[in-house]
């Protein structure tokens, strides 16, 4: 038998290529996926042990709770307790703060979202780096810059720059050019410069304060022993002792579970999609060649073949299509992941050179996988095969029987569907864990693509009758038989239509769901921003000099110069921001959506009263009358009565108190300075005033001035980048599709070799059968543009109506779906080619021979 | 074997609708050289119904395709309606047959997704042009079909789906329809049908006809028998009864 499925899988090559690509494809990236985020995790490990190479020991701050982006600090004093403990041999104080290199007025900052750190010197058997060039830095105002700003600056050991500061830009002496670890390793696209430790503290306002202290061991104390010295030394339970490979291991897996885990579970939810679709036309291959082969089958089954065997054979095919598949989609995920990593550099996001890492996970996942969805997607066609009887192999023209539950396929598709919309109901509406709700959601939309495929064998006829008229009078009856064919097998038209649906629909809905989070930003400004301009922190460091507000209101032109600060807290065991405001000015700025209270309510607020936006109220359970505990990042802790609610999810998303009330609460380096609205004096040009804001804030390079339009268009063309990434990914997607159309066309032609020959005969030219096969597969791309349309909008409407409370706004992309639909009429003419040709080339006389 | 001219019509005259000249085709080389035709001259006048006859094997189907333009002669030349078909390339070919030629086979010869009309009217739906109706309605009642035209082929019996094949090969009317074994898949009674309808084609619709045929009753309402041995024409002769054809097959074989 199993010499049968491999001649069986040999004499159809193409159609077992074809079979086989749909889910390669998905599998490639699958293997890529894990690969590329193997080699990322690998990589972050690696930054991270060559930074604390030489550091035995690292005390660090307890933050007072988790989940926080914001950095803690633990007082720089420590170092000297620690000094005394038996077997120190050197111990330093660290600060490591944002800030970069101007050289001769280009700023040298990261690219691509890696960060631009300002280090704190450390002597060099603490010092992950070395100066390749010069020396390190000692005296205030001094640098060291690492290789890569060097080269890119073209910055000389000796020459006068500047730097860019928390405190405003600097002047500094640049004495050094260094290199990271052993010099193979960079921390990717991320720059680098070091600065002696009480010019950081002073420039970042973190005077007497540390972000670790690093310690070396004497010789023949071991990192564990020293370790639990430090410990028993110090009495402070709030600060972590750790060893140096602990410590690296730890911020390693962070920065992975913020990167490298994020990148990974995205791309496999995109390469799980890919998996479905390629699933989608593998049921339809064995669907299609099973019933072409229902007198060989049958012919078997007479020569004493038994079921089982029928069974195991198509399986057996599946297998062999699934393992193949999967190996060539492993190797190819190799060169994926490898072309993903040269574009990862390309953008400014270089990763460390470590090599391609195929692990055996990646290996046995994939194979699972490919194997496992090609032989689940045969198993329904392969029952069928077994139904055929014996008798059916001496019929002429015997077909193959109906399945048992054919009958029941309408109800169980609407059962099915309506389980995928409770789903995803379920997950929008819910108050779970996110993963918990993102993966009913998405179960739920499975389950509505997989009901609307099984029931849209029902609308094939409709649509085409429909889509007849306007195809009969552009192709004439070339035209009309297109139609006819596209109807024949409205069961295999619609599954092969369902699979271009999933990515379309997929694309349709990413369009309305970035379009809603855009729509949500831009909304927000033009509905509760009165001012026109914004001063508000570069990066992420959050927070700008307090000079820059008396600058800003220096500025001619400037009514109001509103500021806003604000802090981490932690609230039950969520995490919020506490903004602080300025309530005789705020309302010249911003205009609140009071959903209980009013503007009279800010002059109110004094040290210990605040406003909740609504949908925290929500969340917290309070309403006004009631009081809320913070616990700042600080440490600190307040309590305030709730005096209002309003609801805007996007600018002051928070807990609003007067600036007074926040001071307290905020780290020692904080500002409480984050944001300055500017309402510009009536009669004035916008654009003056702003560049005057600028000139004046010339010297504080972390505040950064927009004007509403910019700030819209700067969260525009973030999400624009999303939205380009996303439909990369599903383009894969909807290329297997085209496989699956490529793949339906060429068995039905095969079917149809006589007709073909036929229609030859009686004066049908190659191009008109081309055209013929053209529009066959334009009416099965059309439906599946169609079906993949509507359900996207409906999935965009419901997501946006479910996520309405975050700000997120239901818009119609009329012009991109128009462009949607066009392209999915061009995927049609696309798949047609190889078909089509194919279809032009068979030998009239082959074709119409009855031997 | 030189053919015995005993038929009513001179071998090639002005108005001959297919003029075959000196044609043979040859299939493989050297060895396994398998001559199909060797050097077959023949013409078909207008308003005639020709049957060709032969054992298995004897090159009547390879003859038919050559005529009608589907396949190319190895030598010699073929004139359909005075164009020689010999430079023309696959698409003026193609169009050749769309004008000027009408198909009947014995199998596959409608679209089962079409209608009776549908199918009738289908070269014409594809050349793109417009079917008479008069002569359109007189096809129709002529096949006995009127009240099955919108049914599709599987609804049909197997005389009715020929005598549907007929009305499409009929409806451009066509310089010469050829058929290849048109009722080889028929009983008698239905066979008897679609002869009736090829017979009615030349005498009252003054078409042309040449049919291929294994059946001597079929070959016997014909005008004129071709019949053929080993690539060559052997008798050339004008109608001839069942029994005399009977007769000649069997000296052939
Ligand atoms: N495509 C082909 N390749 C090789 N030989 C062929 C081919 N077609 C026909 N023949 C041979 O040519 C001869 C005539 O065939 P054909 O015209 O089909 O005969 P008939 O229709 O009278 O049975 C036969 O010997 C046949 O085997
Ligand atoms: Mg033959």
């Amino acid at each position: 038998m199993f010499g049968l499925v491999l001649r069986g899988l040999a004499t159809r090559k193409l159609r077992s290529a074809l079979t086989a690509i749909a889910i390669l494809l998905g599998v490639t990236m699958i293997s890529g996926t894990l690969v590329l985020t193997d080699q990322i995790d690998r990589a972050f490990v690696q930054i991270f042990q060559a930074g604390n190479a030489k550091i035995d020991v690292v005390i660090k701050q307890k933050p007072p709770f988790e989940n926080v982006q914001t950095s803690v600090y633990l007082d720089a004093a420590v170092v000297d307790q620690v000094r005394k403990v038996d077997g120190v041999k050197t111990a330093d104080p660290f600060i490591q703060s944002e800030g970069y290199l101007i050289a001769n007025g280009e700023s040298l900052n990261s690219t691509g979202g890696a960060p631009s750190f300002v280090f704190s010197n450390l002597p060099q058997d603490l010092n992950p780096y070395t100066p390749i060039d010069g020396r390190l830095p000692e005296a205030s105002g001094e640098v060291a810059v690492a290789k890569e700003i060097a080269d890119k600056g073209k910055v000389k050991v000796g020459s006068k720059q500047q730097l860019a500061t928390q405190d405003g830009i600097k002047d500094v002496t640049v004495v050094g050019i260094l290199q990271y670890g052993n010099g193979d390793t960079s921390l990717g696209g991320s720059t680098t410069v070091l600065a002696p430790l009480a010019d950081v503290q002073q420039w970042w306002a973190l005077e007497g304060k540390a972000s670790y202290i690093y310690v070396k061991a004497q010789d023949g104390v071991s990192q564990g022993e020293l370790k639990d010295r430090v410990r028993a030394a110090l009495p402070q339970q709030d600060l972590i002792v750790q060893t140096g490979r602990e410590d690296a291991d730890e911020q390693a897996g962070q920065l992975n579970d913020l990167i490298g885990k994020i990148i990974r579970y995205a791309l496999l939810a995109f390469a799980g999609v890919a998996i479905l679709v390629g699933a989608f036309i593998i049921y339809n291959t064995f669907s299609i060649t099973v019933a072409q082969r229902t007198r060989e089958f049958a012919m078997l089954r007479t020569i004493g073949a038994s079921r089982r065997q029928i069974l195991a054979s198509v399986i057996g095919e599946a297998f062999l299509i699934g393992l193949l598949a999967s190996v060539a989609g492993i190797v190819l995920g190799l060169g994926l992941a490898w072309g993903l990593g040269k574009l990862f550099g390309a953008i400014g996001f270089g990763l460390p050179a470590t090599g391609l890492i195929l692990s055996w996970q990646t290996v046995v996942v994939c194979l699972a996988v490919g194997i496992g969805i090609t032989v689940l997607a045969s198993i329904f066609p392969a029952l069928r095969a077994t139904r055929i009887a014996p008798i059916a192999a001496l019929r002429e023209g015997a077909t193959l029987p109906v399945g048992r539950f054919a009958k029941f396929t309408p109800a169980i598709a609407v059962v099915i569907g309506v389980l995928g919309g409770a789903g995803m109901a379920y997950g929008l509406i819910s108050s779970g864990s996110t993963t918990g709700r993102l993966t009913t959601l998405a179960g739920g939309a499975i389950l509505i693509f997989l009901a609307v495929a099984m029931l849209s064998r029902y609308i094939v006829r409709p649509v085409v009758s429909v889509l007849g008229v306007p195809i009969g009078a552009v192709a004439g009856g070339v035209g009309r038989i297109a139609s006819e064919n596209a109807a024949r097998n409205p069961a295999r038209t619609a599954v092969t239509a369902a699979a271009l649906m999933i990515g379309i629909g997929l694309v349709v809905f990413v369009t309305i769901f970035v379009g809603g989070i855009k729509a949500s930003f831009t909304g927000a400004i033009d509905s509760s921003l009165k001012s026109e301009i914004t001063v508000s922190a570069r990066g992420f460091g959050g927070t700008i000099p307090a000079a820059v507000l008396p600058a800003v209101q220096g500025v001619e032109g400037v009514q109001t110069a509103s500021p806003v600060g604000g802090t981490a807290v932690q609230i039950g065991n969520g995490g919020y921001a506490l903004i602080g405001i300025d309530p005789t000015t705020l309302p010249e700025v911003y205009a609140f959506d009071w959903t209980d209270g009013s503007d009279a309510l800010l002059g109110t607020l004094g040290t210990d009263k605040a406003l909740v936006e609504s949908t925290i109220a929500e969340e917290l359970k309070v309403k006004p009358g009631g009081t809320v505990d913070v616990l700042s990042i600080s440490g600190a802790k307040a309590t305030f009565t709730v005096v209002g609610t309003y609801t805007d999810p996007t600018i002051l998303n928070g807990i609003v108190v007067d600036q007074p009330a926040l001071k307290p609460l905020l780290q020692s380096n904080a500002t409480g300075l984050n944001t300055v609205f500017v309402r510009v004096a009536d009669g004035t040009s916008v654009e003056t005033v702003q560049a005057g804001v600028e000139e004046a804030l010339k010297q504080f390079p972390t505040a950064q001035v927009q004007s509403n339009q910019e700030q819209k268009d700067q969260a525009a063309s973030g999400v624009n980048t999303i939205l380009v990434i996303f439909y990369a990914l599903l383009a894969l997607s909807v290329v297997i599709s085209l496989f699956g159309i490529v793949n339906t066309l060429v068995l039905s032609i095969f079917e149809r070799t006589r007709e073909i020959g036929m229609l030859r005969a009686v004066g049908t030219t190659r191009r008109q059968l081309r055209a013929m096969i053209r529009w066959e597969a334009v009416i099965t791309s059309i439906i599946g543009g169609v079906l993949g349309v509507l359900l996207g909008i409906l999935f965009g409407w419901a997501v946006c109506k479910g996520l309405e409370s975050d700000g997120l706004v239901f818009v119609f992309p009329t012009s991109q779906i128009l462009i949607f639909l066009v392209l999915s009429i061009v995927a049609g003419v696309l798949a047609a080619i190889l078909p089509a040709r194919r279809a032009a080339k068979l030998d009239v006389l082959a074709a119409l021979s009855y031997e | 074997m030189s053919a015995e001219t005993e038929a009513a019509t001179p071998t090639s005259a002005v108005g001959d609708v297919v003029v075959a000249t000196d044609l043979t085709k040859i299939y493989g080389e050297g060895d396994s050289e398998v001559r199909a035709l060797d050097g077959v001259s023949v013409s078909f006048p207008k308003g005639q119904l020709a049957a060709v006859m032969g054992p298995s094997g004897s090159g009547k189907s390879t003859l038919m395709h050559i005529l009608a333009g589907l396949d190319r002669p190895t030598g010699g030349s073929v004139l359909v309606d005075g164009t020689e078909l010999a430079g023309l390339n696959d698409q003026k070919l193609t169009l050749l047959r769309r004008d000027k030629i009408g198909f009947v086979f014995q199998f596959f010869n409608l679209l089962p997704m079409l209608t009776a009309k549908e199918n009738i009217e289908l070269p014409m739906k594809i050349a793109g042009a417009k079917p008479d109706p008069e002569w359109e309605a007189t096809l129709v009642e002529a096949t006995g079909l009127g009240t099955r035209l919108t049914h599709k082929p599987a609804e049909l019996s197997g005389g009715q789906q020929q005598r549907v094949a007929v009305a499409r090969a009929l409806l451009s009317k066509p310089a010469v329809i050829f058929g290849d074994e048109p009722t080889g898949n028929l009983d008698s009674k239905t066979s008897g049908e679609v002869l009736d309808l090829l017979r009615r084609a030349v005498d009252e619709f003054d078409q042309t006809v040449i049919m291929v045929t294994h059946d001597a009753s079929a070959a016997a309402i014909a005008d004129r028998v071709l019949f053929l041995r080993d690539g060559k024409i052997v008798r050339d002769a004008g109608r001839l009864s069942a029994g005399e054809i009977l007769d000649t097959i069997k000296t052939l074989e």
